[in-house]
């Protein structure tokens, strides 16, 4: 718990003596009323009277911040307090660690990220952020959309700053690492491989496309019903404008039941799944009937239709 | 394989209806996180019992006409034009004057508004159309997105539907730079053929029904490009709606994540849409909502969790869309 050293209630606290508050007017019979606590009630009722007089000072930090506490999704408390702190030229690297304690508590508010990324545009400090992300992302929520969100804004924003785009795919690495269904993370590397535009080092295009085709077959044949991986594949080869039939080799080791004959060769174009994985695999099915749908033709046409008819029966929500 | 309806679960009609007039009359206080947008509860409220043809029977003509005049009362206008207030959280008088600077109208809660008053059967004379126009100007960006409220808040995809929304029901787009905000939206595609909140982030099924359903809005002769979206970006996003029907009946918003009762709405929504409502396996999904249903009323996100409001609503959409699949 955390130590009050201040009564609870601003109408108790002697250096808010001179703020008239002012109650939230209601004229008629309110529709959904909030039945409010009494700190949410005392705290709102200083702020409309702080609005009123239009203070802008310290303690409008202290006063915005409890309403923040008890109800995050107050944007106007947020808008006040991004004013004041920029009125009285208050530390920002002071609030932007308040906001550090603020972004976990309330990972899923939007106002949370909206201010923090008001205070990094003045501040200009990235690359501290990009480790607060990491952090936040490494707790129990690895997919938080709104942290995802934030990151991919923060790179795109401080777009020529080399350095700070030095480290995601270590960073994606890691996250795929804990879970490699994780497709925030997949999604993510999609982002800094193929839709930031292209950075140095990277200018050699046939070697990237090399080593993310590398990458993303590996990672399918660790864990072959991925749909995030497969997403990955067909991503890229619709962006790079490839045929799908570039990978129809890889593809049909995951159309058929295991080969129990199968010698274990190491092929690093085309590794083959493992023998545990559950097989056939319908992401596998359905990328090759789109292989055959796309070649035409007769011959294409019923190729695809046999494969859209087994994926009836592999996969059960699908209708015919 | 048949869908086959008649021994689905029931729809708990009265019980729902029940829990949308509780929250009418209040909210608790762990419901204070709603206080800046309460409009928003209102609406799914009205809407849902509406939706479940019970809005007449279960409430009275003074009810309806009181909830009438109170969203009336946040109909606000001033320099950045005339919208509603989410509520009267910063409200310390009578709203007669104009607003001031904190206390502007907003985006989501003039559509919400907008909507709930549709559902009350208003005529809507009192409507400053002019004003609005000028509001959805004054909210519109750069980049052709929309943010929350004039002077500040987030943008995203959210509001510029809200916006597109609120263009149809006036019948009048001259609010809106539209092919600024149709840029805006295709930024937002991604590889996976869904949408995200955000150009370059994740493919959502939120988001991707509101990318879907904006595009859908437009009138084709204010379409400054023909084809908005090719014939392969539409299978493609069909195929990443359908893959978000997992075995449980469910829809998932994200790839890899877990059913949740909403993006069943979500997701079914925008494949009604992009006219591929068949190849939802319909039965599997009304399984599963019938699953998410509490018995006092409301949805929860996913079977045997915690019900809520803002469950129910999107939930209590697709009705239509199982009865009559």
């Amino acid at each position: 718990m955390e130590p009050t050293l201040e009564p609870l209630l601003f109408a108790d606290r002697p250096h808010w003596a001179d703020v008239i508050p002012q109650a939230q007017y209601e004229d008629g019979d309110p529709v959904a009323p909030i039945f409010y606590t009494e700190e949410y009630k005392d705290a709102t009722d200083y702020f409309r009277g702080i609005v009123k007089i239009g203070e802008q000072s310290q303690r409008v930090l202290e006063l915005t911040e409890s309403i923040i506490r008890q109800n995050p999704a107050h944007y106007t408390a947020w808008q006040y307090r991004y004013e004041t702190l920029l009125a009285i030229n208050a530390p920002l690297d002071v609030e932007l660690r308040l906001m550090d304690e603020l972004a976990i508590k309330f990972m899923k508010t939007y106002q949370v990220w909206h201010h923090r990324q008001l205070l990094v545009v003045l501040t200009r400090k990235p690359q501290a952020e990009l480790a607060f992300i990491t952090r936040a992302l490494s707790g129990e929520d690895q997919k938080n959309y709104h942290t995802w969100s934030y990151r991919q804004w923060l790179l795109s924003y401080f777009n020529d700053e080399e350095e700070l785009w030095s480290g995601e795919l270590d960073f994606v690495d890691e996250m795929l690492t804990r879970d490699v269904r994780n497709n925030s993370a997949w999604h993510h590397r999609f982002f800094v491989v193929w839709a930031s535009g292209v950075r140095e080092g990277e200018e050699d295009r046939e070697r990237i496309v090399r080593r993310e085709l590398i990458y993303v077959k590996q990672n399918i044949s660790f864990a072959p019903n991925n749909f995030a991986a497969w997403n990955y594949l067909r991503g890229m080869l619709t962006h790079l404008k490839m045929p799908f039939s570039t990978v129809i080799d890889f593809v049909k080791l995951y159309t058929v039941p295991f080969d129990p004959s199968r010698t274990d060769i190491v092929d690093l174009e085309n590794p083959p799944p493992s023998k545990q994985a559950h097989l056939p695999c319908v992401h596998a099915i359905e990328f090759l009937a789109d292989i055959h749908e796309r070649e035409g033709g007769q011959s294409g046409i019923e190729q695809a239709v046999e494969l859209w008819r087994q994926l009836v029966k592999e996969d059960t929500m699908r209708k015919p | 394989m048949e869908d086959r309806l008649d021994d689905l679960p029931a729809l708990f009609k009265d019980s729902h209806s029940a829990h949308c007039k509780r929250c009418l009359m209040g909210l608790p206080s762990s419901s204070t996180d709603l206080d800046a947008s309460r409009l928003v509860v209102i609406f799914y409220c009205i809407n849902a019992l509406d939706l479940l043809g019970l809005l007449s029977e279960k409430t009275t003509k003074a009810d309806r006409e009181a909830w009438r005049d109170w969203i009336w009362r946040r109909h606000t206008f001033g320099v950045y034009g005339s919208g509603f207030k989410p509520s009267s959280y910063m409200s310390i008088e009578h709203p007669s004057e104009s607003y001031k600077g904190y206390d502007t109208p907003h985006l989501i809660m003039t559509y919400t508004a907008l909507l709930s008053l549709a559902v009350l059967r208003d005529d809507f004379s009192k409507l400053d159309r002019k004003g609005l126009i000028n509001f959805l100007r004054s909210c519109q960006k750069e980049d052709g997105s929309f943010s929350t409220i004039p002077n500040g808040g987030e943008t995203d995809l959210r509001t510029l539907y809200c916006a597109f929304v609120i263009s149809m029901m006036l019948d009048d787009w001259s609010g809106i730079d539209i092919p600024r905000a149709i840029s805006f939206i295709k930024k937002c595609r991604t590889h996976e053929g869904g949408y995200g909140q955000f150009p370059l982030c994740e493919a959502h099924g939120g988001t991707t029904y509101i990318a879907v359903a904006s595009l859908y809005l437009v009138p084709n002769e204010l379409k400054a490009i023909p084809e908005i979206m090719s014939a392969l970006e539409r299978e493609e996003t069909i195929r990443w709606l359908i893959q978000n029907q997992e075995p449980s009946g469910g829809f998932r918003g994200r790839t890899g994540k877990e059913a949740d009762a909403c993006y069943c709405f979500w997701c079914g929504a925008a494949l009604q849409i992009l006219g591929a409502k068949d190849l939802v396996n319909v039965t599997g999904l009304a399984r599963f909502l019938g699953r998410c249903q509490f018995k006092y009323g409301g949805f929860s996100k996913a079977p045997g969790e915690h019900a809520g409001t803002y469950k129910l609503h999107p939930t209590v959409l697709l009705v239509p869309f199982i009865s009559y699949g």
